[in-house]
């Protein structure tokens, strides 16, 4: 999926869905560029709270490349072929 | 001439304790002195990795004399009557600073928490206690459970790697400062160091050991399991630690009863990764590799070429562990703590905040295909008794650390391109499916350094891993080699 400027601008004032479609927005620009923008991880920091130490300059780009390559750590995931009838390996269990 | 006392095994540790040749507090003392004097560096613990170590291990973050010398009375007392606890009466152990102890400080391996003083014990330290066993020290590890970041030395040579994050746990072993030890493993960190430094260790199968009281880096992915000087060794301490939990929701209710005598191993099924023999450029270190298997041929194990199929393993262990680690450390980044870990660890950390962001469909598809390969990986493996590769391709490398991984010794034996594509796929997928694991050392690199294999079993099937290593051990003596002293720079 990939949004328009309007469309992201939109749709990161949203809440929740709109930090799914950030970080999809975030999945094309590295797809596009191999980088993600400033202002997309902007929107993804400011979602988990108090922006902390990645408020300093240097801090920040750390965490673009981080972001960068967590995306495309990601991918080869959302390439593989899971069989439909695959839970995950996260099922509440009684014991 | 006989083995000094400190390099004995726990069954001879506890034979010698029994027929009064020593007292729990006499061999305590030793301990300490030994570590007292080979192991405490002229600086603070914890630390990043230094150079300046004065030839000192540094295995040891906190040593606990006081409590030691009182619970080693205490043991004498009770030994003295008769009262025989468990095998590991008496014998002083260090654990790894990942697990809380009550009243002895637990620093996670991080300067942020140099000051930390649980008011509870883990549940295997509950374990211990209740076995009789002296807790003797608080090992060094990576800071978190990082990987190849201790500041503890490789005995065998001091610039060389002791591997990570138990790494203070498995050296302290090998260079006889402890009777032995607990370690915890996410994605290798009990038998890769043990591989570095002859140590034997045993990841158990996860579920199998408690994690209550231990620091989390991976709740789906973490275990605790013992190190010792033997898989022996292993398989009594871990009969001492295992058992179902209340508090910590992934343990099974299998018990674990440990059988020391492996029986015949003619007509076992040993499964070989055959791939992972030949990782090494070196041929010498190959030879090694496969005497192991031509000595297990010799004890009748039928043994056969398997390969697991390719699957993105280091991906999906990588989501998994930075989802994990950056919710469970929230509250250093809202805090600012965040800023005091090691700097070498400061990509880690911001790995940890990107995982925070990764949306939840992305971790659960990551956790469908980790249980997949876990299908595949229990298929494959229930064919055989254990199955076996490598631990790592080589002998310890360089201490210094690129791009996360140790220095190559040797270049031409190992090319740093190869060490992350081609590390082991086996303990990968063991690590991933929570299938046991045991290291233990095979022979030595033409470095003098110690190499050894992993041998993984079914999960629950702990006790074929410990048979396929006690009678690898009942023939060979490569766990009976110690580091020569003083040791090598």
């Amino acid at each position: 999926m990939k949004l328009n400027r309007r469309q992201f601008t939109k749709a990161a004032g949203t809440g929740s869905i709109a930090l799914a479609a950030t970080w999809q927005q975030a999945c094309s620009e590295v797809a596009e560029s191999g980088q993600v923008k400033t202002e997309t991880v902007e929107v993804l920091l400011d979602s988990q709270g108090s922006r902390g130490i990645y408020q300093e300059v240097e801090e920040f780009e750390r965490l673009r490349r981080a972001v960068g390559s967590m995306i495309r750590t990601q991918t080869n995931l959302r390439n593989f072929s899971v069989d439909e009838d695959e839970q995950p390996s996260t099922v509440f269990w009684r014991g | 001439m006989s083995e000094p006392i400190y390099f004995r095994s726990v069954r001879e540790l506890a034979e010698g304790l029994e027929k009064r040749e020593f007292s729990s507090l006499e061999l305590t003392e030793l301990y300490l002195e030994r570590s007292e004097e080979l192991d405490v560096p002229p600086f603070d613990l914890p630390n990043e990795p230094r150079e300046d170590h004065d030839g000192k291990l540094a295995t040891m973050i906190t040593i606990a004399r006081d409590h030691a010398l009182e619970a080693a009375r205490v043991a004498d007392k009770e030994l003295a009557t008769g009262n025989r606890r468990s095998i590991l009466h008496g014998i002083p152990y260090g654990v790894k600073d990942i697990l809380d102890t009550t009243g002895i400080r637990t620093t996670w391996g991080s300067r942020i928490f140099k000051d930390r003083i649980p008011d509870r014990n883990a549940t295997p330290i509950d374990k211990l206690e209740q076995a009789g066993a002296v807790l003797m020290a608080k090992m060094a590890m990576g800071e978190f459970a990082g990987g190849n970041t201790s500041t503890a030395l490789n005995p065998w040579k001091l610039d060389r790697t002791s591997f990570g994050s138990s790494s203070g746990t498995v050296s302290a072993a090998v260079a006889g400062l402890i009777g032995f030890g607990i370690g915890t493993e996410t994605g290798g960190s009990i038998v890769y160091p043990a591989s570095a430094v002859g140590a034997s260790g045993l990841r158990p199968t996860f579920g199998r050991v408690s994690r209550f009281g231990c620091m989390a880096l991976s709740w789906s992915l973490d275990k605790i399991g013992p190190v010792g000087r033997s898989a022996e060794d292993c398989g009594h301490i871990l009969e001492q630690i295992a058992g179902y939990d209340p508090k910590d929701n992934s343990t099974g209710k299998r018990k674990f009863a440990f059988r020391v005598d492996p029986g015949s191993m003619r007509g076992k099924k040993l499964g070989v990764c055959r791939a992972e023999f030949e990782l090494s450029a070196s041929a010498a270190t190959r030879k090694v590799f496969q005497d192991v298997l031509d000595s297990f041929e010799q004890m009748g194990v039928e043994l056969q070429d398997i390969s697991f199929p390719q699957r993105p393993t280091g991906a999906l262990f990588s989501t998994l562990v930075t989802v994990e680690s950056g919710t469970n450390f929230k509250s250093l980044f809202d805090d600012g703590r965040i800023k005091e870990m090691f700097s070498f660890n400061a990509d880690r950390a911001a790995g940890w905040m990107a995982g925070r962001m990764m949306p939840a469909s992305d971790y659960l598809t990551a956790q469908r295909i980790r249980n997949q390969i876990k299908r595949e990986a229990d298929q494959l493996v229930s064919q055989f008794d254990a199955v076996i590769a490598p631990t790592w391709p080589n002998g310890a490398a360089m201490r210094e650390v690129r791009a996360g991984w140790p220095v190559p010794a040797r270049p031409e034996w190992e090319p740093p391109n190869e060490i992350n594509s081609a590390t082991p796929k086996l303990n990968s997928i063991g690590n991933l499916v929570g299938h046991p694991g045991l290291a233990i050392p095979c022979g030595f690199d033409e470095d003098g350094l110690p190499l050894s294999v992993q041998i993984v079993s079914s999960a629950w099937d702990d006790q074929s891993t410990l048979d396929f290593g006690m009678a690898y051990q009942r023939e060979t003596d490569w766990h009976l080699q110690r580091p020569p002293f003083p040791w090598r720079q």
